[in-house]
């Protein structure tokens, strides 16, 4: 049998546990992550992604959720491990979610009344990522277009000043934020982002490139790591089956009128595991280019937005990664 | 435990049973060029380097690709090396095709002929064939039925052996005409070394209430392959030869079968692998999860799901 991807050293592999957990109830049960974890351990897959969450359904959502199933941080960190989970890289945090447990309906970083609330949040998660052993909080950085509209320069600057405040909270734990863009995002353009960067901190974090929403959202994935790989610090590899070339991110909600529903395309699926031929993602030009620029930390592969059955895709992404990215990325593995 | 390839004494082999979810429904991995890739890819990524399939997919697999050579030039793109068996699908009848009826013989030569010369490249090394038919068919069981099931795999392996470089193994379903320790060693007693061959299906014998550990230890120097699955049941109460079908239609289980690494697993995979390694077993060792998707499982899953337990735990024993 084919042993696990790399987890230590230059480019690291972990795989998102998002695709298991499509709503509140499933997957709630020890015995369910026991077969997921091995599941993405036998394709290779030797570290995980957590999402955070939200209720008691969610088990793998809050620390003290963990803790419920697992008795303590620690022993989750060891059962996973006996089921070859040697890492937990990061937790994905949307801010934007709302919360039984902390009684809001979302958490705006552009909100200065929110701040304190959302840097607990973020420190709660960070404190059991770093127990985890992790590195990186990887966060929704800002409301959809639809809901936000367009950013001034003004607002840029002061949602990357935000998370740089909010990063100085989670670095007290030795966990970075990670800037994940999706394909609904008010952050639209290259410049954008170069003025969100201009305001936070290198030292708190930087980038998530995610190769499918960034594609969905009309972007060139080489084109931008090339542009951006100096603050480029965490990776998320999924292919994405269609571009919203009629810029429906405008819609409002567009979660549900695009994502969900296909827009007025009728898009049936957007995001798909690496290695279709109907995939508009070069992952091997986007290999090269980080073998080029010294990528160092987490790739984590997901599956999220697949059909069923969950193992099949990741039984894909596991197969492309070790036949077609591992030798291109050999250099820097 | 790593161990690498160059040490390995055992590769592994996916016998294939599978289905894949489409917006027209489940559907065979066999149905498009595009589900056979996803299926290959699947099982490569979690460590197998061939498959198992059945003779009935031959045509199939000539449609997919225009010949079995490109069919296997395909595989091998993909990580995977050759179709290792082809499992002989025959509903016997003793009009036609029945191992205990001896006029039925000439034409089940006749038959394993042609699917000799229908499966040629893909690189087959075993013909895998349950070696009498269902039990309620052949009972009675005499030694007589018994020797005559003897004498057409005998006559069979010879011909598949000599002249195609095919072992035929026998696979004995707990349903089989051939299934207590009695019958067992009759018949591989009776039927000729040389030429037919053991394979062990770990789930089938414990079903039936044979130790498939110690059938091993028996008939180790017949050992031509395993197909790894675990049951949680030993049939108890004669489904073995309860009509219409014990294996899906049983009243004691809706599910028989199941991936290695299960709670309630009854099959001692470590004491397999320590007999394995006593015996200086090399070779292919195959996995199977028939049925698998009773009950809201899958087929990828449970598939990685003993992929991770062979690699995890029985590498540990012997790999």
């Amino acid at each position: 049998m084919n042993p696990p991807f790399p987890t230590t050293g230059g480019l690291r592999w972990s795989y998102a546990i998002n695709c298991w957990k499509p709503g509140f109830m499933g997957f709630a049960r020890v015995e369910e992550h026991e077969r997921a974890f091995k599941t993405m351990s036998a394709a290779g897959f030797g570290a995980v992604e957590l999402k955070a969450g939200s209720g008691r359904w969610d088990t793998l959502g809050r620390p003290e959720n963990i803790v419920a199933s697992y008795g303590s941080l620690e022993n989750f960190r060891d059962t996973i491990g006996s089921w070859g989970m040697a890492a937990v890289s990061s937790v994905f945090l949307d801010p934007f979610q709302m919360s039984f447990e902390d009684l809001h309906f979302g958490l705006d970083p552009l909100n200065e009344s929110q701040r304190s609330m959302l840097t607990d949040t973020a420190v709660l998660h960070s404190r059991a990522l770093a127990t985890l052993g992790g590195d990186w909080l990887v966060v929704r950085p800002v409301a959809s277009f639809s809901k936000q509209g367009a950013l001034s320069r003004d607002q840029l600057l002061r949602l990357g000043e935000a998370w740089t405040a909010i990063g100085k909270g989670t670095r007290t734990h030795g966990i970075g934020i990670a800037l994940h863009v999706d394909a609904l995002s008010a952050l639209r353009s290259i410049e954008d982002l170069e003025v969100v960067l201009e305001a936070l901190d290198p030292a708190v974090g930087g980038l998530a490139l995610d190769t499918a929403e960034l594609t969905m959202a009309g972007h060139d994935v080489a084109a931008f790591y090339e542009h951006f790989h100096d603050r480029i610090v965490h990776c998320h590899f999924k292919d994405a089956l269609a571009v919203d070339e009629l810029d429906e991110y405008r819609l409002p909600n567009a979660e549900r009128a695009l994502v969900q529903s296909g827009g007025s395309r009728g898009i049936r699926r957007w995001f798909a595991e690496m290695g279709t031929s109907q995939g508009h993602v070069d992952f091997e030009r986007l290999a090269r280019a980080m073998v080029r620029h010294h990528y160092r930390g987490w790739v984590v592969v997901e599956s999220d937005g697949g059909p069923s059955p969950v193992a099949a895709g990741v039984m894909s992404n596991g197969w492309y990664v070790r036949q077609r990215l591992l030798p291109v990325l050999a250099p820097i593995t | 435990m790593s161990v690498t390839v160059a040490e390995r004494n055992l590769r592994y082999a996916y016998m294939d049973h599978w289905r894949v979810d489409t917006d027209q429904g489940p559907l065979s991995q066999y149905t498009s060029v595009e589900r056979f890739d996803a299926f290959l890819r699947q099982i490569s990524a979690v460590g197998f380097e061939a498959i198992e399939t059945f003779d009935f997919h031959l045509g199939v697999l000539k449609e997919l690709f225009g010949s079995l050579e490109a069919a296997r030039a395909f595989m091998r793109e993909r990580g995977i090396d050759k179709v290792l068996s082809l499992f002989h699908a025959v509903m016997y009848d003793e009009r036609a095709s029945a191992p205990h009826v001896r006029a039925t013989h000439d034409r089940m030569f006749g038959y394993a002929r042609f699917i000799m010369e229908s499966g040629k490249g893909l690189g087959v090394e075993n013909f895998i064939v349950m070696p009498a038919g269902l039990y309620f068919d052949v009972e009675p069981v005499t030694d007589d039925k018994i020797r005559a099931c003897a004498e057409l795999w005998s006559r069979i392996g010879k011909m598949t052996l000599e002249e195609y470089g095919v072992r035929t193994c026998c696979h004995h379903e707990f349903f089989c005409g051939i299934r207590s320790e009695e019958e067992l060693t009759k018949f591989y007693e009776w039927s000729d070394p040389r030429y037919v061959f053991f394979y062990c299906d770990t789930a089938q014998h414990t079903i039936a209430g044979v130790d498939p550990v110690g059938l091993y230890e028996r008939l180790h120097d017949r050992c031509g392959g395993f197909h790894l699955k675990d049951t949680h049941h030993v049939d108890t109460t004669g489904d073995y030869r309860r009509r219409p079908d014990a294996e899906i239609m049983a009243p004691t289980t809706p599910r028989w079968f199941w991936e290695m690494g299960t709670p309630g697993g009854l099959v001692d995979f470590k004491a397999l692998y320590a007999a394995m390694k006593r015996h200086g077993y090399k070779g292919w060792v195959a996995v199977e999860h028939d049925k698998a998707d009773i009950g809201g499982s899958n087929y990828p899953e449970s598939t990685a799901v003993a992929a991770w337990y062979i690699r995890e735990v029985l590498d540990r024993v012997y790999a």
